[in-house]
């Protein structure tokens, strides 16, 4: 709200500048974001204005009196309210739910939605523009003056807190007022010239011929004040805030009067405003009023009664505060207060509809007493040790390994959209099309909730690429959502993604020496990288039983896929992205990707490695190379499982060292695989004539299982 | 004759500091100490002498071959370290080739300042729970006393998914979901992701991570909370940085304060960083309401606790003197690897 700080003193009896005024207000709660300086467009006013930024709980701060009387209980000092001519509305025709004084009837259908409705009726006005300094006022605090008898309402709302409206009396049908729900298909135009639909929610103000104004939001354009206005029936009400708020929100309509009555206005200000408002406007407009005021009220708005205990209020503030002092700091907000046996019985005006409980109180005690004032202490039972669980610590060590592997952790957004699944390749029934849908997407490619990390990391490529940096190695670990059937909140697993495409090395620079040797240069990663990396995950989780298939996934080359598998079941992918993805995200070299289920993962994990005895006999290393058919009866492990099973109980590892194709040497379509076998006794030595035995078992078995050639080293 | 021995020994032994290859050595050995050599010469002629003269004389000659051998051996060694030396020289290397390693990968900037936020909470006795990032509207506004159609909702700019389903825009939610399951004491922090519907710039994001606290016990006070975050603010920043308190309004919490901790920059004189104010908004902080710990089942007569959330992404960029928000989800190999 904006505050000018010269119609602000008019209210608050302090030596304060602007700036010092806006501090204390921060730090007591009322936070000033800025103090502008404001000159008006006539350029014959100047002020200063305090920007302030109100919280949803403090209605009573969105007027010049609220802040003058907040500023006086932080700084120590008093407020002051206008001249009020009470008496304009003494001994006002009362009643509940219905009142009337002939001329003027006002019925409350509906006393929930609006418990107090006062009124009062001016003739022989003269529609004039304001006085000056009445429109150099509003358009300080933001507001464009538009005629004298709207102005007033206006600045009277701004004065004192409560929203006014004025109808033109004669336009209004039998000067009876009545407020009530709407009817379903009723229907009304609002001031801004809108047609509105009304659904039964809607608090409406009516006469007998139907609605006149949307109660709290917008007045209506049958009764609008006009230049030839010479009567004017002024309202001044209560209106529950969440009816207000519903009819605001459907409509997509705010105004100053909403926002206000949906943050709680005083509801025992009503005949107050309507006082302060028509002596401004007789005082311009000429004119004067009819007959008395009326003002009907449905519900009792006599002071909260809330029981203070000073041993809770210290208890839970931790501060050493005496009663009296609690009393000064309620009383510093206009609450009266009592001492009685149990304490203090305070009663609390009802603008402060936000005080409720013993525990608000509590809060306007120490906030007057000021947060600064808050010793320092810290809880006294120390109840346990604060340790990271099992789970915790191995998601940090998956990514420990996988940054010891090269990779930067990186992180992306939650919600991306089917967009990025037609680019990974996906088709229309893959699985990770369901997905989540955002009600309210800000942007058309951020409508779904990610269901697999695949899209960031090719799009984390796709940005360093723009960047000119080729060389990428990233993972990520984080959720997805995958939506669950008859659950209305998705499943939300881990998963580790990593993609990989360029050079691993930091500087990849090449030396050869004199004497031939080379070191160095680029390490070009491939399938075998990323498979390496996904086993070190594995490793260092103590994960066992984990084994690699071939696997079919659109966005991977057919022959260049795998999935991982623990006891069997797939729980990830890795594998060489398509041509197709390369183009697709423009990258210029072959990408490596994985994604892993990382709770089946997790769940699998060993807490304790078990230590393995270390061999007490040296092994006998025996090099092992097979010519044989590049396919899949000849892969590396299914010759591996054959050499294992031949090997007999010595033979504790089998070891590939090389894979060597070459047609002219070996042929079309066959390859040269070497192992290197590791064998060894527990209790000796093993002899080379027993290893050599062993070695022709597993030629012979290898040989005559598959068409592998055995090849002399 | 003796005078003799000492003259022979003053020249081999000038010769044998003056010979500068393996070769030369070799030579003066066979001159002085081979078969033919002169030493040996001159014990040929031990038997001319007299009688009483010959034990000197001989001892004297012992003395001269031994001393000659010495030498000999102690300049071949010299000789054979120097060759060493030059071999080991030509050898060298141009250290100023940049190094050649296997690349280590970086912690990302954002979970390395909440890892650390996060350790001086366990330090503290505070325990790590997570919660749901999809959450129902219960959970979200319900259980911590946001009144059904209040203007705070307006606050949180909520991402939907239905009416009863959202991204957390805060991790308070996960308060109730940890509360709900334990007996206090309650001593946690909840690190975590959450989402608003903020337009993404410089300096906002839709997608945030917070560091959320909560501690629930017997006599749990505003004042501990305060003496907490200090802590916090000292471990973060060092021993000059204070927290500052001011009252603010949260449904869930009463008293409820804004936290902002003394700028470490400027010392409180004012700056850029902090925008002339000397302290910096960090989070929102309070005393549980007792509305919330009555939803949950707790005796809120017996019971007290203070909740606390603080933002990551502005330690982080202060720190690291990040000036730009969105290089944390870009993915950027330059940005990432920096760290
Ligand atoms: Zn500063």
């Amino acid at each position: 709200m904006r505050v000018p700080y010269g119609w602000l003193m008019d209210y608050l009896e302090a030596e304060i500048t602007a700036t010092e005024l806006a501090h204390a207000l921060t730090m007591g709660g009322l936070e000033v974001e800025e103090v502008q300086q404001w000159t008006s467009e006539d350029g014959t006013a100047s002020d200063q204005v305090l920007l302030t930024k109100v919280t949803a709980n403090r209605g009573d701060l969105l007027s010049m009196i609220g802040v003058a009387r907040h500023a006086a209980a932080v700084l120590g000092t008093s407020w002051k309210l206008p001249d009020i001519p009470w008496n304009l509305v003494a001994e006002p025709v009362s009643g509940q739910t219905l009142v009337s004084d002939g001329r003027v009837t006002i019925e409350l259908a509906d006393p929930a939605g609006c418990p107090r409705y006062s009124g009062l009726l001016m003739q022989g006005l003269t529609m004039r523009p304001s006085p000056q300094w009445l429109a150099h006022r509003l358009e300080a605090a933001g507001m464009r003056p538009l005629s004298h008898v709207i102005d007033c309402t206006n600045y009277v709302m701004l004065e004192l807190g409560q929203p006014l409206h004025a109808f033109d009396y004669d336009r209004l049908r039998d000067g009876h007022i009545i407020v009530r729900r709407a009817m379903a298909g009723e229907r009304m135009e609002t001031l801004d010239r809108q047609e509105r639909n009304l659904t039964a929610e809607d608090l409406l103000i009516t006469d007998p011929a139907g609605p006149i104004a949307l109660a709290g939001v917008m007045g209506g354009s049958s009764t609008e004040v006009g230049p030839h206005t010479t009567r004017v029936l002024m309202e001044s009400a209560h209106f529950d805030p969440t009816s207000i708020r519903k009819t605001s929100l459907r409509l997509g309509l705010t105004s100053e009067a909403s926002y206000r009555f949906e943050r709680h206005v005083d509801p025992n200000g009503t005949l107050r405003a309507i006082a302060r408002v028509t002596d401004l406007i007789l005082a311009t407009c000429g004119g004067e009023v009819v007959g008395k005021a009326l003002d009907a009220c449905a519900e009792d708005f006599s002071p909260r009664r809330i029981l203070l205990r000073p041993r809770r209020c210290n208890a839970v503030l931790g501060t050493d505060l005496s009663a009296d002092e609690m009393a000064r700091c309620l009383r510093a907000i206009d609450c009266q207060v009592t001492p009685c046996p149990e304490g203090l019985q305070v009663e609390v005006p009802r603008l402060r509809w936000d005080i409720e409980r013993e525990v608000d109180l509590i809060e306007e005690i120490i906030i007057v007493h000021g947060y600064d004032k808050l010793p320092l202490t810290v809880p006294g039972r120390l109840a346990q040790s604060g340790v990271l669980t099992r789970r915790q610590k191995q998601v940090r060590l998956v990514g420990e390994v996988l940054r010891q592997c090269g990779l930067n952790e990186t992180l992306s957004f939650s919600v991306f959209g089917p967009g990025d699944l037609d680019r990974l390749g996906l088709p229309q029934e893959a699985p990770e099309r369901n997905m989540l849908a955002l009600g309210n997407p800000m942007i058309e490619t951020q409508t779904h909730m990610r269901t697999t990390l695949l899209p960031a990391m090719l799009e984390a490529c796709e940005t360093n690429v723009r960047q000119r940096v080729t060389d990428v190695a990233l993972y990520e670990i984080n959720k997805v959502f995958l939506p669950r059937p008859a659950e209305p909140l998705p499943d939300e697993p881990l998963r580790v993604a990593g993609v990989l495409m360029g050079s691993m090395a930091t500087s990849d620079w090449k030396s050869t020496l004199d004497r031939g040797q080379v070191a160095g240069g680029p390490q070009v990663p491939d399938f075998y990288t990323v498979k390496g990396i996904v086993q070190q995950v594995c490793d260092a989780l103590g994960v066992t039983g984990t084994s690699f298939g071939r696997a079919h996934h659109p966005a991977f080359h057919p022959g260049r896929c795998a999935n991982l598998l623990l006891a069997g079941q797939p729980i990830g992918v890795l594998g060489e992205a398509t041509a197709e993805v390369q183009q697709r995200y423009d990258l210029p070299a072959r990408v490596y990707l994985f994604e892993l289920e990382l709770e089946p993962l997790l769940a699998a994990a060993c807490e304790y490695k078990p230590y393995r005895q270390l061999p007490r006999f040296p092994a006998l290393l025996r090099d092992l190379a097979f010519v044989c058919p590049d396919d899949a009866a000849h892969d590396a492990a299914a010759l591996e499982t054959l050499i294992l099973q031949s090997g007999g109980e010595y033979l504790r590892d089998v070891a590939v060292f090389d894979l060597f194709v070459n047609a002219e040497r070996l042929g079309a379509g066959m390859k040269n695989l070497a192992y290197r076998l590791t064998f060894r006794a527990d209790d000796r030595t093993l002899t080379d004539d027993e290893v050599d035995a062993l070695i022709e078992r597993i030629k012979d078995t290898v040989t005559s299982k598959t068409q592998a050639r055995f090849r002399d080293y | 004759m003796l005078d003799e021995i000492a003259l022979m020994q003053t020249e081999a032994e000038a010769a044998i500091a003056a010979a500068d290859s393996e070769a030369a050595l070799e030579e003066l050995r066979v001159k002085y100490l081979g078969r033919n050599g002169l030493v040996r010469g001159q014990f040929q002629k031990l038997g001319s002498l007299p009688k009483e003269d010959r034990p000197a004389v001989g001892a004297a000659l012992n003395q001269l071959a031994k001393g000659l051998e010495e030498r000999l051996e102690a300049r071949r060694a010299e000789l054979a370290a120097a060759d060493a030396d030059r071999a080991l020289l030509a050898d060298a290397i141009d250290i100023t080739l940049p190094g050649r390693s296997h690349r280590v990968g970086k912690r990302h900037p954002l979970l390395a300042t909440l890892d650390e936020m996060v350790a001086i909470f366990l330090g503290l006795g505070f325990r790590v729970v997570e919660g749901p990032e999809v959450e129902d509207y219960y959970h979200s506004f319900t259980a911590l006393n946001y009144p059904e159609y209040h203007p705070a909702m307006d606050e949180q700019m909520t991402f939907y998914c239905g009416p009863d389903v959202l991204l957390r825009s805060q991790t308070s939610t996960v308060q109730i979901r940890a509360m709900e399951h334990m007996e206090p004491p309650v001593r946690i922090v909840v690190p975590g992701r959450c989402y608003r519907r903020d337009t993404v710039d410089a300096t906002h994001c839709h997608t945030f991570y917070q560091l959320e606290g909560l501690l629930v016990d017997e006599g749990v006070t505003f004042a501990d909370l305060k003496g907490t975050l200090e802590i916090f603010a000292r471990e973060m920043f060092g021993e000059r940085c204070h927290v500052r308190f001011r009252p603010d309004f949260f449904p869930f919490t009463e008293p409820s304060a804004e936290v902002a901790l003394s700028c470490t920059l400027c010392e409180g004189g004012g700056c850029r960083v902090c925008s002339n104010t000397g302290y910096l908004e960090v989070g929102g902080a309070g005393e549980v309401d007792p509305n919330v710990l009555a939803g949950v089942g707790y005796d809120t007569d017996k019971y007290t606790g203070f909740a606390f959330g603080v933002g990551v992404e502005r330690f982080t960029m202060l720190r690291h003197g990040i000036d730009d928000i969105r290089l944390f989800y870009s993915g950027d190999m330059r940005f990432l690897g920096q760290f």
